[in-house]
């Protein structure tokens, strides 16, 4: 068993300015909304910071990641700017897919980020190819396929599971159990809503771990992607979180009991990591600069793709031809 | 130059083989194919290049297809072989929602190389079932970004092989598996090759264009000796891929003869058949007659006997031609059965 790399303090940090910075973002995105600016495509990654971000922070820029659609910490900690995703969130031309694609397609192979399928199911199997192609030309590289409640619901994970332990591929797969699937709680779509029960049936690694604690997160999947590397094959973790925003830009989640997210609220990762920082010897005013870091870099950011050139049909395709 | 003569199953391994030879990140992968796959095209792969090279894998259509993608993500050169392509039903959406939308929705112009191969039609003898008989074209190409090939002789197999593994789009290679059967002289020249979207002119003739492919254009090249035997001058145009297609060369064709007859073996609604024949009224400058020869709307009968009652061939398809030529010129358009 490798032993679990923890975070150091300046791990922690980097993590918390990324979570810090997916979450100002995100506020920002429901606000407008909520003013009744239809976002498009804007699911909210609020209270899932934690499970994004340190779980792709142990990555390496080589290393491959699938990401879901909701949330921006996922392509934010591998290192893909928030201007990047603005300007594929509102259509603008420059970004990563010139409108073609838009925040549901924000894509970098340079950093590991081959793109998103939107048919929720075919992740498994191309994370497995993925991980396949690295396995043959003999690299070290591991792939990372985050996964929700209805892509977990599909018989492909099968398909691909059987393939991923069959053939001892480097891969990670991370159920974001959230406890919805839009209007849908997990208890209604897995038994005892766990996500990762049907993966106990092969004999590797799967975890269940609390997706808040970005530590905990940092941990298992450090040691997911160690044992990958060494050629020890595919694990799986499952964490736990909860969507404390409505699942889509046009949803009012009426459905969501306000007590229920009060409590999760008290579990927000974004303060228990100030908290552990504090613990940790940084000083409240360090943290607080990173909020307003963080605060700044979202306005900037959102005053300069507001000031860019919607995306044509035109550029698309040029981007295409080159 | 060389040549040596080939069955359909032989020219497509020893193109196979020359592919993987040069290429160590081109990969064979699917059901069975370390013996030598569903139709004995993949025979000696395995022993030759190996576990790495020639992938078999369990019967897990979704997680075969959603690998290749991610290998082509990677820069491999994925070659997947479909059991039957009837199955491809199974996978529709990892070809067309996924392999075929990657690159636009990512705004990546790279190439997308994965060639999806596999048997299709049924046999000789017939009698394969409703599940391992039906011409898959008409399904795929209405999906944009897809290439569609589908030889009709070993030669085009061989020659058109090697184009598709030269192509930067997913490519669905229909192996008829009456064609595998024939046998052809087949360059031996490594760089043969037959250039995508080029139809070709099988047969000249001055009354009547028809057009088939697969292992209709075998039934039309005899129905098309005996139509010359009774005075009817017939060109014969086998366009060898679905999509692109060689609206162009029809069109050619069809301006001499002002007259069209499409011989598919799929049911006719919604067929490639239909849309060959829509195309050529569009950009006919003067008005055409035209005419369909193809499988009835029906679901293929499980026996043999029956099923050669559904089948065009020969027969039927000289048949559709008599009559559109013999018809007067106000009389519908000639449907055959
Ligand atoms: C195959 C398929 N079925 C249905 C959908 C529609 N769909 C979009 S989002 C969504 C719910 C997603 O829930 P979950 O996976 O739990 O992720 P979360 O939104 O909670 O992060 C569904 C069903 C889809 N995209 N693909």
């Amino acid at each position: 068993m490798l032993t679990a790399k923890r975070m150091t303090v300046e791990d922690l940090a980097s993590a918390y300015r990324v979570m810090m910075l997916s979450r100002r973002f995100d506020e920002w995105l429901g606000e407008l909304n909520h003013r009744g600016t239809p976002v498009p495509h804007y699911h909210s990654g609020v209270g899932q910071e934690a499970l994004m971000v340190a779980a792709v922070t142990p990555l390496r820029r080589t290393d491959q990641m699938i990401y879901t659609h909701r949330g921006y910490g996922h392509l934010l900690a591998k290192g893909i700017s928030l201007r990047e995703i603005a300007l594929d969130l509102f259509m603008k031309a420059g970004g990563t897919n010139h409108g073609l694609g838009g925040v549901m397609h924000v894509n970098r192979p340079d950093l590991g980020v081959p793109g998103r399928e939107g048919v929720f199911g075919g992740r498994f199997a191309i994370a497995a190819g993925l991980a396949l192609a690295a396995k043959l030309d003999g690299r070290d590289e591991v792939t990372v396929c985050f996964y929700g409640e209805a892509a977990g619901a599909r018989g492909n994970l099968y398909e691909a599971l059987n393939m991923v332990v069959l053939w001892n591929l480097p891969v990670i797969y991370v159920a974001e159990n959230n406890g919805w699937s839009f209007s849908s709680r997990t208890e209604w779509l897995y038994p005892e809503g766990r996500m990762s029960r049907v993966w106990r049936g092969f004999e590797i690694p799967v975890e269940v771990i609390d997706g808040n604690d970005a530590e905990e997160v940092f941990a298992t999947v450090s040691r997911a992607v160690a044992r990958a590397r060494a050629g020890e094959g595919p694990s799986v973790i499952e964490a736990l979180t909860y969507r404390l925003e409505p699942h889509i830009w046009r949803d009012k989640a009426a459905y969501q009991p306000p007590d229920e997210i009060a409590s999760w609220r008290r579990r927000d990762p974004i303060a228990r990591a100030a908290r552990r920082l504090l613990e940790l010897g940084m000083n409240q005013n360090e943290i607080d600069s990173i909020a307003c870091w963080a605060e700044d870099e979202v306005e900037r950011t959102i005053a300069a793709v507001e000031a860019a050139p919607d995306a044509t049909w035109e550029d698309g395709r040029h981007q295409m031809e080159v | 130059m060389t040549s040596t003569r080939l069955t359909g199953r032989e020219a497509l391994n020893r193109v196979l083989a020359s592919e993987l030879a040069v290429n160590r990140r081109a990969v064979v992968m699917g059901e069975t194919v370390r013996l030598a796959g569903s139709s004995g095209v993949l025979h000696g792969l395995y022993d030759r290049f190996g576990p790495s090279q020639v992938i078999e894998t369990p019967v897990s259509e979704n997680g075969i297809f959603g690998a290749a993608l991610g290998l082509a993500l990677a820069g491999f050169r994925p070659i997947v072989e479909i059991y039957s392509a009837d199955f491809l039903l199974v996978v529709a959406n990892e070809i067309i929602g996924d392999m075929c939308k990657w690159r636009q929705q990512q705004a990546r112009p790279g190439p997308m190389p994965i060639v999806i191969r596999g048997c299709m039609g049924p046999n000789a003898k017939g009698g394969l079932g409703p599940e391992h008989s039906q011409s898959m074209e008409p399904y795929f190409h209405h999906a944009p970004g897809l290439v569609i090939v589908t030889p009709g002789t070993p030669r085009d197999m061989a020659g058109l092989l090697r184009a598709s593994l030269r192509s930067p789009d997913p490519v669905l290679f229909f192996e008829h598996r009456r064609v595998y059967d024939l046998a052809d002289e087949i360059p031996d020249d490594e760089s043969f090759i037959i250039e995508l979207g080029r139809a070709e002119v099988v047969r000249e003739g001055k009354d009547v264009t028809l057009v088939a492919w697969g292992w209709m254009r075998s039934e039309a090249e005899i129905a098309s000796s005996v139509l010359d035997a009774e005075g009817i001058s017939v060109e014969l145009i086998d366009p060898r891929t679905i999509a692109p297609m060689d609206h162009e060369a029809i069109r050619r064709s069809v301006a001499r003869t002002a007259q069209l007859v499409v011989a598919e073996e799929a049911p006719r609604t919604g067929g490639v058949g239909a849309e060959v024949l829509a195309r050529a009224v569009e950009s006919a400058a003067r008005p055409i007659r035209v005419a369909r020869v193809s499988m009835p709307d029906a679901i293929h009968p499980y026996s043999a006997s029956m099923e050669r009652l559904f089948i065009p061939n020969a027969n039927t398809i000289a048949d559709a031609v008599r009559r559109l030529v013999s018809s007067a010129r106000s009389a519908p358009p000639v449907l055959a059965r």
